[in-house]
């Protein structure tokens, strides 16, 4: 299973992002600034923009799904449980699993942004998809839903995860990092390695590979174990 | 000092809550009530009961700046720089000292390049900070951002903080779901359920939440 970028291009004014490498079966990372072109290149892979120059190309996938920064975006029930249904899940299974069986009636906007977050994410992580894409996928979160979220990207198995994300301390253990510079996609590589060519590292992983205790990877446990090792 | 007294709002019940100058944190699980209590600390919302004083006066008669989380919600114009001029258009500021007011804050934020782009056009972070900016622009007295950060990277977070401390806005009420940010302003509120469990410095509220994934990282990895 490969995701290829073949020097693809999105501009629009002045900016501009190439990108170019091979994505393979495993959880990637991509990072970047603000208006770097995060959720730009999530949509080109998605098939949702077109590239401007150049192409995207894929060997094996037979099924994608895009989970979009703002989940306002993927609401189409009237109700919570209509929602779910909407995606051919059964909203009990759904709900009980997100503790929100209590709002099945509720009509998804009134619902909190971490409550809608959570939603719309277990509808998309109760499919299996050959490529997910998640924009975003911590904002709104509590400290325990981005734990639980990562426990549930660690256990799946097969397929191509990307997250594309200014998360700070809640991620899985990741198999490749990228990041977005100055409009260009550059792989850092595998982890460990990626770490110390991470531009766009958080500050704590940059102050652990500073005192000589790079992690392993990057989940809570990892970066706890780097930090304790003496 | 801002005081709430006898709360009650949808979920919301705080018997007496005292928040002093300075930077303060609010955190806690999704649905604990932190969107509602910023909404009803910047006069968005009205409570059913109780009082909020900031500095004496009611929030909706305080210079208040909002930022939320989704910025779609809250645009009003196309252009960028129409957007942040907006509150200084509402208070019939002159137009040239509007002009300069939107120049000056779009300098100290590094955003001149969006001014004259279109809102659609900005990436999800580009909307928060024309957000930001046209929150700080009117210098406002109380400046609440609801989950600003979880937009933003890491640098331009440290970046907009430093900003916000030399504009000396005397309260700044910010919920946020990194604790590493929750963990560098002066007071902090975890609430849950609609209530104030804990309040205090940093180090006591979160010295209170250690076993809990709350407690921040970098601190757990004494770094």
């Amino acid at each position: 299973m490969r995701l290829y970028l073949n020097t693809a291009r999105a501009c629009h004014g002045n900016w501009s992002l190439t990108v170019q490498g091979t994505f393979c079966e495993g959880i990637h990372l991509v990072s970047g600034d603000v208006g770097s072109g995060k959720s730009t290149l999530a949509l080109m892979m998605a098939g949702l923009l077109s590239p401007t120059d150049g192409s995207i190309g894929q060997d094996g996938i037979s099924s994608s799904m895009i989970a979009l920064q703002f989940p306002e975006l993927h609401v189409t029930g009237t109700t919570v449980a209509e929602e779910c249904r909407s995606w051919g899940l059964d909203p009990e299974s759904v709900l009980g699993a997100v503790d929100l069986m209590d709002k099945s009636d509720t009509p998804p906007l009134s619902l909190s942004r971490g409550e809608l977050k959570r939603l719309y994410l277990a509808c998309i992580l109760s499919g299996q998809y050959d490529l997910l894409l998640l924009d975003e996928p911590f904002s709104s979160l509590d400290c325990r839903e981005k734990e639980r979220l990562c426990e549930i990207l660690a256990r799946r198995s097969g397929g191509i995860i990307i997250l594309f994300t200014h998360e700070q301390t809640s991620f899985p253990r990741v198999d490749h990092i990228w990041e977005i510079q100055g409009g260009v996609l550059i792989d850092c590589g595998e982890l460990p390695g990626a770490l110390v060519r991470w531009e766009h590292a958080p500050a704590l992983i940059k102050k652990l590979i500073s005192a000589g205790r790079c992690p392993k990877n990057i989940s809570p446990g990892d970066l706890m174990e780097a930090g304790c090792r003496t | 000092m801002i005081e709430l007294s006898g709360l009650r709002y949808r979920t919301i019940g705080i018997n007496t809550l005292t928040i002093p100058p300075g930077i303060t944190s609010v955190i806690g699980p999704n649905g604990s009530g932190k969107t509602t209590l910023l909404r009803l600390l910047s006069g968005i919302a009205e409570p059913d009961d109780g009082e909020i004083h900031i500095e004496g006066k009611s929030p909706r008669v305080t210079d208040v700046g909002w930022v939320n989380e989704f910025p779609d919600k809250n645009i009003l114009f196309v252009r960028a720089s129409d957007e942040i001029a907006s509150t200084l258009r509402f208070h019939h500021t002159p137009c040239r000292e509007t002009d300069n007011a939107v120049l000056a804050i779009a300098e100290s934020m590094e955003i001149t390049h969006m001014l004259n782009r279109s809102m659609r056009e900005l990436s999800g972070g580009e909307k928060v900070l024309v957000a930001l900016a046209a929150a700080l622009v009117h210098r406002p007295r109380l400046l609440v951002l609801d989950e600003w950060d979880s937009h933003l990277d890491e640098g331009r977070c440290l970046k907009i903080e430093q900003l916000i401390t030399a504009c000396q806005v005397p309260y700044v009420i910010r919920c946020t779901q990194q604790m590493e940010t929750a963990s560098r302003g002066d007071h902090l509120l975890y609430l849950e359920q609609g209530h104030v469990v804990q309040s205090g410095t940093p180090a006591c509220v979160f010295d209170s939440l250690v076993h809990t994934p709350f407690y921040p990282m970098s601190w757990r990895c004494s770094i």
